[in-house]
């Protein structure tokens, strides 16, 4: 990553006049946004609400997103990196081949129309969807699009922010990275945290069959992964934590119905912006709380002997 | 229970320095004498308050915004294995909370207090400071540029704000106030920033950062807090900023304060290329004014990442490096960047600065006023800071580095000119029984019956950066935490908050303001006692 520039939710709110969504489809995906932080709320400095805001959405097809912009940019599926470099190049008067604009299946004057209105924005915010990080180019697309949102910044305030998805996936992915210095596909085998994802990620763990026991906890890969990896979860000792039973349940060796978090369990969900919101239970669950389960777990875990047999605390030489 | 027997005792707050004492510890705390237990032999070892820090960045959204963006780092840094006592973790630049808790305590610092707490993100910060074992923590609000403190400075309410910083306070746990570029950060939301103390803040009509620094500063002491204001001056590394950072400095006379980091306060010259150390000038002022405290925000050589809620620095270095920027602004309150950085020899600003900190822990001549940091991770990572104390101790070393560094900074600095040595004593001032009095723990940074077990016992080595960096033995509330280089123990640590009093109809007052500008509910902002783990509510100091 080269670094990411971004706000929480309500210094759009209170200060977006120019909001740009690729990618992405809040209309149905994130229902809430437009309302709550994005488009019709007035702001301290928008004061006048969604009048006083441009909205634009850059997508390869049209949703029901659409209706709520100004502006509607219809990208060439895979080519949205393309878009993001020419753009990049754009703000800074440098010459774009007219043939490379052109498969892109968007006009030089749309792009130029689109650079002149983000530099004119008082507060300009690009978020940005799966539609944009999941599809050809992947990480780089976003790559691209923080790296804009951050050269904007040499002509006025411009920020970027991923649409994270459902539950509370910023969560674990805020604590993991304050525990192990990283988001996600890390690997303890040695002792200590490791990270490579492509390689320690869940789901190429149970594909390359690396995995000996699997514990399930707000997910369901059984519907979701690769065929590969969800028959690998049904031939290996796998536990499922979840309120309901879910496809992974079903292959699973045992699952333990949980209460269900902010309904029944109190905790922390993060924001997609990383905000901490406490979640307070409004009803009482017979079911104990997944931190509960994970507890007893842990301590018959750590009843047994320990499986490392590290030389010293501590190495400086990770391998 | 446990007593130590035969060590050399540097105890500052108790004025015993190098004398030969038992020290006998029970209950967590030092006391008179103990019968039975276990007996430490320290013949030959010298014995410490265990240290404190007064300003550092290891918990919370900037530190672990700057986790994400450093994975590269996390592979080249130290790594810690688990046991069925130890959690796995990294060290490095931004080293992971476990982590944290262990290389603190093994360098033989039992405190430490987190700098800068956005209100809306607290309860992040403190679910990571559960997370930190073995030290003591505590932490400060960040409110110098809150819109709603910001429009009743402006409104000249201030006897409303006080109520409204007071709840601020309690609301986010917090001990503390910093005010981090006051003004600058709210104009940064409009890509701009605030330089002159009495210029109008962009998106104000009247209110100016010399104004804020002002209120703030009386606010705290009408409030009694313990810790005087926390600030971090306008214009943060610039050229020319020790103009600033007396106009501050005038501006809170009158008034306590503590001078964050002051290193990156003290720089003369117009532009990158004439810039030059003025810490002469600046510990001229700061001593003449015991109103003052500061923290030496010392470089060191080497890499790092630098985290601050100052946003425009944080863009102008990105501009300057050409490297990873990460910038996060927190709605109504302040915000937050962060940019890789190395300090190298040959640089002319890199070497100011290295020569700067150093120049004010030498020239500021009441070591109860000047402390050791080096505002972690911005200046150097806190687990080197033996090689400061190095520095500190021996003019010879001193000499040495002076020769490596570019021949063009000579004229830019004074240190060469310094041939003053720290002794041991002093050294435990700066690192244990002055930051401990500036926070107002008063049972820290001394070893006086009644005090909080927390010492380190060093061997008397003359290979300084050896003898600080590898303790003979670190304990903490009375347990031997840390023996030989290994962690023996894990104990949790508390938090110290502070209630000061206001009237509870200010919530009517910030109810329909908050609701107004903010995206989560009134009720959800606060963070609950109950997510401090061990908390210690403190008391505020009686107000004359
Ligand atoms: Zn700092």
């Amino acid at each position: 990553m080269g670094g990411k520039v971004t706000c929480t939710l309500g210094e759009v709110k209170n200060r977006a006049d120019f909001i740009v969504f690729w990618g992405g489809n809040p209309a149905e995906c994130h229902p809430r946004h437009f309302t709550k932080y994005s488009l019709m709320p007035k702001g301290k400095h928008v004061p006048n609400g969604r009048k006083d805001r441009t909205v634009v959405l850059v997508d390869i097809r049209e949703t029901k997103s659409v209706k709520a912009a100004d502006i509607f940019l219809q990208v060439r599926p895979g080519k949205d990196f393309e878009v993001l470099t020419i753009l990049r190049a754009l703000i800074k008067d440098q010459a774009v081949d007219p043939r490379q604009v052109a498969e892109t299946g968007l006009t030089l004057e749309q792009l130029t129309d689109l650079v002149a209105r983000m530099k004119r924005a008082k507060f300009g915010v690009m978020f940005f969807g799966m539609g944009l990080s999941m599809t050809r180019g992947k990480h780089m697309n976003s790559a691209a699009l923080l790296t804009l949102a951050a050269e904007m910044n040499a002509f006025t305030k411009f920020v970027a922010m991923p649409m994270r998805g459902h539950g509370n996936v910023t969560g674990a992915d805020v604590v993991m990275r304050w525990q192990t210095g990283y988001p996600f596909g890390i690997n303890f085998s040695r002792g200590y945290p490791r990270y490579n994802p492509g390689e320690f990620s869940t789901v190429d763990l149970l594909v390359r069959g690396d995995a000996d026991a699997a514990l399930i906890l707000g997910a369901d890969p059984g519907a979701t992964m690769p065929q590969p990896a969800i028959d690998h979860l049904a031939r290996i000792p796998t536990i499922v934590l979840d309120p309901k039973v879910t496809h992974t349940s079903r292959l699973a060796r045992v699952h333990i119905t949980t209460a269900v978090t902010g309904i029944s369990a109190p905790g922390t969900g993060y924001r997609m912006d990383e905000v901490p919101i406490p979640l307070r239970p409004a009803l009482k669950s017979p079911y104990p709380t997944d931190e509960e389960v994970i507890r007893r777990i842990h301590e018959a875990v750590c009843a047994k002997p320990d499986w490392i047999h590290a030389n010293g605390q501590y190495t400086t030489n990770q391998v | 229970m446990i007593r130590i027997t035969g060590g050399k005792v540097y105890d500052p707050a108790n004025g015993i320095n190098g004398q030969v004492r038992d020290i006998c510890l029970a209950g967590g705390k030092v006391v008179a004498d103990v019968d039975g237990g276990r007996t430490i032999d320290a013949t030959g070892l010298v014995i410490m308050p265990g240290g404190v820090d007064i300003h550092t960045h290891v918990a919370g959204g900037s530190i672990n915004f700057a986790r994400a963006m450093t994975p590269e780092d996390h592979r080249r840094a130290v790594a810690f294995i688990r046991s069925q006592s130890r959690r796995a973790g990294l060290g490095g630049m931004a080293p992971t909370t476990f982590a944290t808790g262990y290389l603190y305590a093994g360098m033989g610092w039992t405190t430490v207090n987190e700098a800068a707490v956005p209100i809306l993100s607290a309860k992040h910060t403190h679910e990571e400071l559960r997370d930190v074992p073995i030290v003591d923590k505590s932490c400060l609000v960040l409110m110098a540029n809150n819109e709603i403190v910001l429009d009743l400075l402006q409104a000249g309410e201030l006897e409303r704000a006080r109520h409204v910083v007071a709840w601020q306070i309690w609301a986010s746990k917090a001990y503390g106030v910093k005010a981090v570029n006051p003004g600058g950060v709210a104009a940064w939301k409009w890509g701009q920033d605030a330089k002159q103390l009495s210029d109008p803040i962009a998106g104000y009509h009247t209110l100016t950062p010399g104004a804020i620094i002002k209120g703030l500063a009386q606010i705290v002491d009408e409030l009694g807090l313990p810790h005087p204001l926390h600030l971090h001056c306008n214009n943060l590394g610039a050229p020319g900023n020790v103009t600033t950072t007396l106009e501050s400095m005038k501006a809170l006379e009158g008034h306590r304060a503590h001078m964050a980091h002051l290193q990156y306060h003290a720089y003369g010259g117009d532009d990158w290329s004439t810039m030059r150390s003025e810490t002469v000038q600046l510990a001229e002022y700061f001593n003449a004014h015991p109103n003052l405290t500061t923290d030496a925000g010392a470089v060191l050589f080497g890499d790092t990442v630098t985290i601050t809620a100052d946003g425009p620095w944080q863009h102008l270095l990105y501009k300057l490096t050409g490297r990873k920027w990460g910038n996060l602004d927190v709605e109504n309150e302040t915000g937050c960047g962060i940019v890789p950085y190395s300090y190298r020899p040959s640089n002319l600003v890199n070497a100011v600065q290295w020569a700067a900190g150093l120049e004010l822990l030498l020239l500021i001549d009441d070591p109860w006023r000047v402390f050791l940091t080096t505002d972690h991770p911005n200046g150097a990572c806190f687990w080197r800071y033996p090689e400061i104390i190095q520095l500190l101790m021996r003019n010879d070393f001193r000499r040495e580095c002076l020769a490596s560094i570019t021949p063009k900074a000579r004229k830019a600095i004074k240190l060469p000119e310094l041939d003053r040595e720290y002794s041991l004593y002093e050294i435990a001032i700066i690192t244990s029984a002055g930051p401990a009095r500036a926070l107002g723990l008063k049972e820290k940074g001394q070893l006086g019956v009644g005090a909080d077990a927390d010492l380190v016992i060093y061997h008397d080595d003359p290979d300084v950066l050896r003898m600080f960096s590898h303790p003979r033995y670190v304990l903490k509330a009375g347990e031997i935490v840390v023996e030989d280089g290994d962690i023996r123990a894990t104990p949790e640590g508390r938090e110290f908050l502070i209630k000061p009093a206001y009237d509870e109809g200010i919530e009517n007052f910030l109810r329909p303001l908050f609701e107004d500008q903010y995206t989560m509910s009134f009720e959800n902002y606060p963070v609950e006692v109950q997510r401090i783990e061990h908390p210690e509510i403190r008391d505020c100091m009686g107000t004359e």
